[in-house]
């Protein structure tokens, strides 16, 4: 039988890479590139290449389980929905829609998010929300606030046109690896990189100018080049007058933050606050790309504020190579997000506080109502499930346990639950805890649309087969809403993409037939429609089409090292693994290369603690301890240590503090301390 | 005819390990080293033109082809002497010789294909080209 290419689209970051599946005799045997992909040019990172070890894992789940003693017992499909419609259908029947909780998934499709999403309201519940919550909840908040719209406001290639790209809590080069050929050829063309982190990252390597922060304290730094700018006459006053609102308040906020108190807090020094400032506001074109480093904090929406603000008194947004640019993690959270997996969002971000959206959808999926109002968030049904207020969780891949901050809380959240079931490709932490787990299937055994970071919304073909009696996430959804006595008759992701053409406005346009090739850029209202890859460039969806300068003030993290926990934990990944692990450690020639949990010490922090590179040590917070190999290295200022969250050990230690709008949990900073294993 | 790196470009990503290690049955040519806190260089044969390897080899297993180093498995015995006479540790042996082929048979070496940072080439003038254009515009910018 010849070999067959299918194309698809890579499952593990958001840059959205397209390659080619060779399949043959109906077995995926090769991975072939595509140089004509507008975002990778061909190219793949390190995951990207290993993306077909997982398929054929002896770990794949291929029957569904459930709990039985200490073990599992193989069960049935249908004696499987049976246990769920008791499960879930029976908390609803006894507790109330309240007492159920739904995650959907940043990894599943835009049509599976939209029907979980369009299950759980249809059931009553408002409590529906992903993993978007772990790490850009804050942009959604704050974007929508400042610039009214969420999502990276240019395409990714568009990048090589910036004249000046300032990256702040993002290590792109690591996570993120393709964008940093837009950001070498940006250099080539004369460019200035600035780079703000804790870390001196492999993202750091690009820099002219690198900004060595103290963890938490963005908002003073950006702050502090608004302040130098303003000062300096750098404004853009004809845009500021032009598209947006509230400057002067801005103006007055920032005075405060001279150069010389910034660089007290932040740890960097005054002058290359001023620098970085003036290389910023002066490039005809600047784009600020961040991710994590931004949002992961209790501060998390004031940090996306605060970014916006920079960009709007330079007039840095709405044309080519200017703009502001959130790096999404997971090949479809954007889409999760814009599906209305959230809690405070309807599809579309149509607002679930308004009873007009609850009035829009009941009519437009045929129910008498709907649930008014924001439900919890990701990690509060953690905290809901563990003081008994949440009894049933349905988990569509994702796996709080590793993933939320405070594991041993989060584990015993789910074990307090009456029923819990999870549907994944591997039996994640999880997955362990749940009562009925379902084998579902990985990318390239389904097909569906993902939306990758620069907003782009591509067809991802089926390739394989799923193993053994595995089904897609949509099937399943599918079959458990019916049980539970919902209408949910989709035969394909072909007809719930055109229901969502109907209901989802930026999506308008974003039909089965138009996604062959390289898909299309949202927002795309109808079928004629070219899509938008560039926002804002006609001013902003806000009233009076005006953005809105929102000033933020400094406020420090939640904790702070102390006598009895001197170093501040940060968190972050390395290039070859992804997220909390699941894919990449059963991927062999991933995990080979970063196979255990590590601490990053600085050198001299190292020596006082009389710790030798390689050394185990042990890593205490208030909510747990683990033990980790040290790695010797400047890269962290002193009192700062690094560990990756790939690995079960690291998210004991977090801290699970929220920002108080976004909530968001601060993992990025968390006061510890270290001693070495004897 | 080589694979060059421009090593300002490099971001440690390893991608052309895993990549080269995929296309050639799980043994790999490159090894992408980290050099200290500050820039990863990615190792791999540099095709010598007076390649001690081939001076090594008595069974002629590697030998020079035109300006690739090339390899004759079938000759191969696993001794191990190529190993020892490369200068810079990117030759290999388990029960035979390991190095990079220039992925014989394709157009352009997989390693250059999958780079995320355009960091590898077979133009030797490439990462010089670049780092005047840099210089220039950096001129004329006045900085």
């Amino acid at each position: 039988m010849p070999q067959v290419l299918v194309p698809t689209v890579c499952p593990y970051c958001a840059a959205g890479c397209g390659f080619y599946i060779a399949v043959e005799k109906e077995r995926a045997t090769g991975i072939e590139y595509m140089p004509e992909h507008p975002a990778n040019e061909g190219s793949l990172c390190s995951k990207g290449n290993a993306a077909l070890e997982i398929l054929y894992h002896q770990d794949r789940l291929r029957h569904p389980l459930k709990r039985k003693g200490d073990g599992w017992a193989r069960i049935s499909w249908d004696e499987a929905l049976d246990l769920i419609t008791r499960g879930l259908g029976g908390a609803l029947k006894k507790h109330g829609p309240d007492s159920l909780g739904f995650l959907a998934s940043s990894k599943c499709t835009n049509e599976e998010n939209y029907l979980i999403e369009k299950m759980a309201r249809c059931l009553g519940s408002r409590n529906i929300d992903n993993c978007a919550r772990l790490c850009h909840a804050p942009s959604v908040v704050g974007l929508n606030r400042t610039l009214g719209a969420a999502g990276m406001t240019n395409p990714i290639p568009d990048l090589a046109n910036s004249k000046c790209i300032f990256i702040i809590g993002s290590n792109l080069a690591e996570n993120h690896p393709v964008l940093s050929r837009w950001v070498h050829r940006a250099k080539d063309s004369g460019a200035v990189v600035i780079v703000a982190d804790p870390r001196l990252t492999h993202t750091a390597w690009m820099a002219d100018i690198f900004l060595q922060l103290k963890p938490g304290t963005d908002v003073a730094l950006l702050n502090g080049m608004a302040h130098v700018i303003i000062k300096e006459g750098l404004i853009d006053r004809e845009y500021i007058n032009k598209w947006t609102s509230g400057y002067e308040k801005l103006a007055v906020v920032v005075q405060d933050y001279t150069p010389e108190k910034v660089a007290e807090i932040t740890g960097i020094p005054a002058g290359d606050i001023v620098r970085a400032a003036r290389a910023y506001a002066i490039s005809p074109a600047s784009a600020i790309l961040y991710s994590m480093g931004i949002t992961q904090h209790c501060t998390g929406t004031d940090n996306v504020q605060a970014v916006a603000n920079l960009a709007l008194i330079c007039g840095h947004l709405g044309k080519p190579g200017s703009g502001v640019m959130p790096l999404r993690g997971q090949n479809n959270v954007q889409g999760a997000c814009d599906m209305g997996a959230l809690a405070e969002f309807y599809p579309g971000y149509r607002n679930a506080d308004d009873p007009e959206t609850a009035k829009f959808f009941s009519s437009a999926w045929g129910v008498s109502s709907l649930p008014v109002g924001r439900g919890l968030t990701a990690t509060e049904m953690i905290d809901a499930a563990a003081s008994g207020k949440i009894k049933a969780m349905y988990i569509m891949g994702e796996d709080p346990a590793n993933s939320d901050p405070r594991s041993h809380h989060t584990r015993d959240a789910l074990e307090n639950l009456e029923f819990l079931v999870v549907q994944d490709i591997f039996i994640t932490a999880t997955a362990q805890l749940a009562d009925v787990v379902l084998p579902a299937s990985a990318w390239a055994e389904k097909e569906g649309t993902y939306t990758s970071t620069e907003r782009r919304v591509q067809w991802g073909n089926k390739a394989i087969e799923p193993p053994g009696e595995a089904k897609p996430d949509l099937e399943i959804v599918c079959e458990v809403a019916r049980h539970l006595g919902l209408e949910f008759d989709y035969p394909d992701a072909a007809s719930v993409l055109a229901e969502i053409n109907r209901l989802v406005p930026q999506y308008g346009g974003i039909t089965r037939e138009r996604l062959d090739g390289a898909g299309l850029v949202w927002p795309c209202p109808n079928l004629d429609h070219p899509g938008t890859p560039i926002l804002h460039s006609q001013g902003f969806k806000l009233p009076g089409g005006r953005a809105s300068i929102v000033p933020v003030m400094f406020r420090p993290a939640a904790e702070d090292a102390s006598w009895e926990y001197p170093f501040i934990l940060t968190t972050g990944r390395v290039t070859v693994h992804h997220n909390a692990g699941s894919m990449t450690r059963r991927s062999p020639s991933l995990i080979e290369r970063e196979p255990d949990i590590f601490v990053e010490i600085n050198t001299a922090d190292a020596t006082r603690l009389k710790v030798a590179e390689g050394d185990e040590v042990l890593i205490t917070t208030p909510r747990g301890e683990t033990t980790a190999s040290a790695r010797l290295t400047d890269r962290v200022k002193r009192s700062v240590v690094f560990m990756p969250f790939h690995f079960p050990g690291t998210n004991i230690l977090t801290s699970d503090v929220t920002d108080p709008e976004a909530r968001i949990p601060e993992f990025k900073v968390s006061a510890c301390k270290i001693s070495r294993r004897y | 005819m080589p694979v060059y790196v421009d090593i300002s470009r490099c971001i440690g990503c390893r991608s052309c390990e895993v990549a080269c290690k995929r296309v050639h049955g799980g043994k790999g040519h490159v090894n992408v080293h980290m050099a200290g806190d500050h820039a990863s260089v990615p190792l791999f044969c540099h095709h010598c033109e007076e390649a001690t390897c081939t001076m090594a080899c008595f069974t002629g297993a590697l030998y020079k082809d035109g300006e690739r180093t090339a390899f004759d498995v079938e000759k191969c015995t696993g001794c191990g002497l190529c190993r020892l006479a490369c200068p810079f540790g990117v030759v290999w042996t388990d029960k035979l010789a390991h190095k990079c082929d220039l992925c014989v048979g394709k157009e352009t070496p997989t390693c250059i294909l999958t780079c995320p940072a355009n960091a590898l080439s077979t133009d030797f003038e490439l990462a010089s080209r670049r780092a005047r254009a840099r210089a220039a515009m950096a001129v004329a910018r006045g900085r």
